[in-house]
């Protein structure tokens, strides 16, 4: 049987969403930054508003360190002069850790069934109904969402993530100041990339420059008010800024050929078990990637009532695939192979676009520095 | 004083004869790791990579975690903690002495980079330099070279470290770690009894203790009232996501198949929920009675910050306390939970 | 368990029996007509050293009130040492969760031989009036009052 895959890569994917969506002529703003929560307040009335923001940061948190995620907007004035990138990616917004899918009873007349809300529809505890906006996403976790798109537009179309992911509106920062991890220019992605998001912002000192990427981008520009046009002065100011952005990822891999070079070694265990040796099999690289999409469905009853859940799975546990009969990645090393090349062997394979952005958040949060450019290298 | 370098010096050169003299099969060390101040561990066969060991302020991973994987006979690098570690497992039965060579690395603390972050208010990769000397660290930012006492930027286990100088042996990098404030853990000596002489090295410790108390932290929970603590701890598992990063990257949780992953029956589900969470964190911590080393990993890797040693530290010091127990002392002794006095905890039972 | 809140409501114990001696004690209390309040519910296991700590966290994450675990008087363990085992488990585990902000009256141990069939009605009795002087068990609720 022959599957019939809707997308057959991903430049026909992005060339036929820039098709509807781009635009021809792009159209710059300036806000300053102060008046951002004015900008935010009028979004607000249409959207649900999710920011950069520190979570967990108290007296316990010895470390003290910033755990960056996209909390709700909570009205108030921002300033995101500190704001590097988030630990956990946005795609927590369209794929949450853990989401109830239905929920299921068993009654006289046998079982019934019920959505808990409107499948796709934003469900976090409070129950937001607006589509989401997501403010200060950076190019490579907004790249990073165009490549979970293949996969859940793919054979199989996810009512859940899909229309989260249809009404959202990504309003993009360029990253001016790049992790020493990031090596996101070597996967064609500038920090100044602005194919996949809406709105992309660059910070030109007092003021936001804001450019309407898309459609969507331009009609919510079209309903906000106090913003001035911007003159060719400020839109130079903001290309050296990201020219400048772009020489400050200085961590490269070698993407030429990538796909044929880890074919090769696949079968090449003495390779993976070397590579794999100091690995702890932990989830951190894979759940806090923003283009990894592993989910584990469960069921949970209790009485005669039940819900049905997905929460992300990780391919370094070692339940991962396992079946009743035996497990095709036993060993650590099988499962550290299965993350490196679903990445840039077997989606290349599929979708012609390897699924990693350079975020660096795999080599940043490892706990013992397990380094994928350098497994990578190896190769060269 | 120990020096790092002296020391990393006679690390490869140890590490070589062991190699050539062909002692052992495999050397578990650190070397640099990819990103500034980073460590990572060097797990080789080959006598090339040996030039690449490194002892610095960072090597902060317990190599111990490595053992109970790899066949033959192994050298092992060891700070005070990794060799407790060692020694647990021995009790464990999860490695064997015969097989292993310890080069113990007298420890003088390892730094964290989180509270470094913090002191500057820059992130890891903006800093220039972090330069140890002594008591003191000098931290460079931009161009700019500014002082700290050294405590205000070690690990609160570091700081709360009673056997920085490996318990457990065959080769000893440098002098054993000096004591500051001996009388300071002294005070503790007549708690640990009930271990006797197999402390005797006690002397030894605790040269790393602060004024501020690394334990304040447990001394503000301890003061709440159940419900408080109670719902402190339902709100930081409610950020956890289930990594297991703490699980994994610690030496003493070494089960083949941990309980969180047993289906029949079903002791939790794999949902990120904070009641869940919650009780893996528990239970965990129950199971590493007796066995925790306080090496802090299981906190330093956490990546949403949930501050796990106030859970550790916790039971670290109740089974000092109850038992008079620590662990990775003597690896001839019983583990604790497989071991009884005959008048003990009666108090608890009705 | 929305009714916990309720005037009715009575605490549910869950007692992890020693089969030689306690469960043989619960036993002698029901054939001598003795009177002990009917919130136990009783799971008999081989000895009180086989009552793993996640058994008494999850009974309590399912909703019990409270948990007793009850085996030999130490030194008339049928397997010499089990309950001495049991003995160091039971007193990590409670002095533990109670750090960690549970109740302490919510995990019980007693030892109660086959003959003390008074004394298991006398430790059901009070654990049950402690129970129900601290009240439902809404530790894992998502919302406490």
């Amino acid at each position: 049987m022959s599957i019939e895959y809707r997308v057959s890569s991903f430049e026909e994917y992005r060339g036929g969403r820039r098709e509807a969506s781009k635009l021809k002529t792009q159209n710059s703003k300036l806000v300053r930054k102060k008046d951002i929560g004015s900008v935010l307040h009028q979004w607000s009335k249409d959207y649900t508003i999710f920011v950069p923001c520190n979570e967990g940061d108290t007296a316990f948190t010895v470390h003290g360190s910033r755990l960056t995620v996209y909390g709700l907007w909570d009205g108030s004035d921002i300033n995101l002069d500190w704001y590097r990138n988030t630990v956990t990616p946005p795609k927590a917004n369209f794929l949450p850790p853990l989401e109830e899918m239905f929920r299921f009873q068993k009654g006289k007349e046998g079982h019934s069934m019920e959505l808990p809300f409107e499948p796709g529809v934003w469900s976090l505890e409070s129950g937001v109904p607006l589509p989401q906006l997501i403010f200060g996403i950076r190019p490579c976790d907004a790249r990073a969402l165009s490549l979970l798109d293949l996969i859940f537009t793919d054979a199989y179309q996810d009512p859940y993530y899909l229309p989260r992911r249809e009404g959202a509106v990504l309003v993009g920062l360029v990253c001016l100041n790049p992790y020493d991890s990031c090596f996101c220019t070597s996967l064609g992605i500038g920090p100044g990339e602005s194919d996949d998001v809406d709105l992309l912002l660059t910070d030109i000192g007092d003021e936001f420059l804001i450019e309407e990427i898309s459609d969507k981008g331009k009609r919510l520009m079209e309903l906000t008010a106090g913003l001035k046009d911007a003159t060719e002065d400020d839109t130079a100011r903001a290309n050296e800024a990201k020219e400048k952005a772009y020489g400050r990822v200085t961590r490269k891999i070698n993407t030429e050929g990538i796909k044929d070079r880890l074919l090769s070694a696949f079968e090449d265990e003495h390779y993976w078990e070397k590579v794999a040796a100091k690995c702890i099999a932990c989830g951190i690289c894979t759940f806090l990637c923003p283009t990894c999409y592993c989910f584990d469905i469960s069921d949970e009853m209790v009485k005669k009532q039940g819900a049905r859940f997905r929460c992300w799975d990780s391919c370094a546990f070692a339940l991962y695939t396992k079946m009743p009969m035996e497990n095709p990645r036993e060993e650590k090393w099988q499962r550290v192979r299965q993350k490196v090349c679903h990445k840039f062997e077997f989606y290349p394979m599929t979708f012609d676009v390897i699924a990693c952005t350079g975020c660096g958040r795999c080599i940043r949060l490892c706990p013992v520095n397990w380094d994928i450019t350098q497994t990578l290298r190896l190769l060269d | 004083m120990n020096s790092d370098h002296k020391m990393q010096q006679k690390l490869r050169h140890e590490a070589k004869a062991l190699l050539e003299q062909d002692k052992v099969d495999l050397i578990i060390g650190f070397e640099a790791g990819s990103l500034k101040f980073t460590t990572t561990p060097l797990i080789t066969k080959s006598k090339d990579d040996l030039d690449r060991l490194v002892i610095n302020p960072f090597i902060v991973n317990n190599l111990a975690l490595f053992l109970p994987d790899f066949k033959g006979r192994i050298a092992v690098a060891s700070k005070g903690c990794d060799s407790r570690s060692i020694v647990s497992l021995i009790q464990d039965n999860k490695v064997s002495r015969d097989d292993l060579v310890i080069i113990g690395i007298p420890c003088p603390g390892m730094i964290e980079l989180r509270k470094v972050e913090k002191l500057t208010g820059k992130d890891r990769d903006e800093l220039d330099d972090i330069i140890r000397e002594g008591d003191k660290v000098v931290i460079t930012v931009d161009g700019k070279g500014s002082e700290f006492p050294i405590a205000e930027v070690l690990s609160d286990n570091c700081l709360a470290c009673e056997f920085p100088t490996p318990q457990d042996y065959d080769i000893l990098l440098g002098e054993p770690t000096a004591t500051s404030q001996e009388s300071r853990v002294k005070s503790r000596e007549s708690r640990v009894k009930g271990q006797g002489s197999r402390v005797q090295s006690h002397g030894e410790g605790g040269g790393l203790q602060s004024e501020a108390s690394p334990d304040s932290r447990l001394q503000t929970l301890k003061a709440m009232s159940p419900q408080q603590r109670w719902e402190f701890w339902r709100k930081e598992f409610s950020r956890c996501i289930r990594c297991y990063a703490c699980r994994n990257i610690c030496p003493s949780c070494f089960c083949k198949r941990c309980f969180v992953e047993e289906s029949e029956p079903r002791w939790l589900m794999p949902m990120p929920r904070w009641q869940e969470n919650l009780m893996f964190q528990a239970i965990r911590n129950i199971h590493l009675a007796g066995r925790c080393t306080d090496c802090g990993g299981c906190e330093r890797s956490c990546p949403v910050n949930i501050p796990l040693r106030c859970l550790t530290k916790e039971m670290y010091d109740l089974v000092d306390e109850l038992f008079h127990f620590k662990a990775g002392m003597d690896k001839d002794a019983p583990p604790l939970m497989t071991h009884y006095e005959q008048e003990e905890a009666e108090d608890l039972i009705r | 368990m929305g009714a916990k809140l309720n005037s009715e409501w009575e605490p549910q114990l869950l007692g992890f029996l020693c089969k030689w001696c306690s469960y043989g004690g619960a036993d002698l209390a029901g054939t001598s007509r003795k009177k002990y309040p009917p919130n136990i519910r009783i799971i008999k296991v081989p000895c009180s050293g086989r009552v793993d700590p996640l058994f008494v966290f999850k009974a309590l994450q399912m909703g019990f009130d409270g948990v007793l675990v009850s085996g030999c008087h130490p030194g008339d363990c049928h397997y010499q040492t089990g309950n001495f085992r049991a003995r160091r488990r039971i007193a990590i585990t409670k002095k533990f969760l109670e750090y960690m902000g549970m109740e302490p009256e919510r995990i019980q141990a007693s030892w109660i031989s086959a003959s003390e069939a008074g004394k298991f009605v006398e430790v059901v009795t009070e654990v049950t009036e402690g129970l129900k002087a601290i009240g439902p068990n809404q530790l894992f609720d998502e919302q406490r009052p």
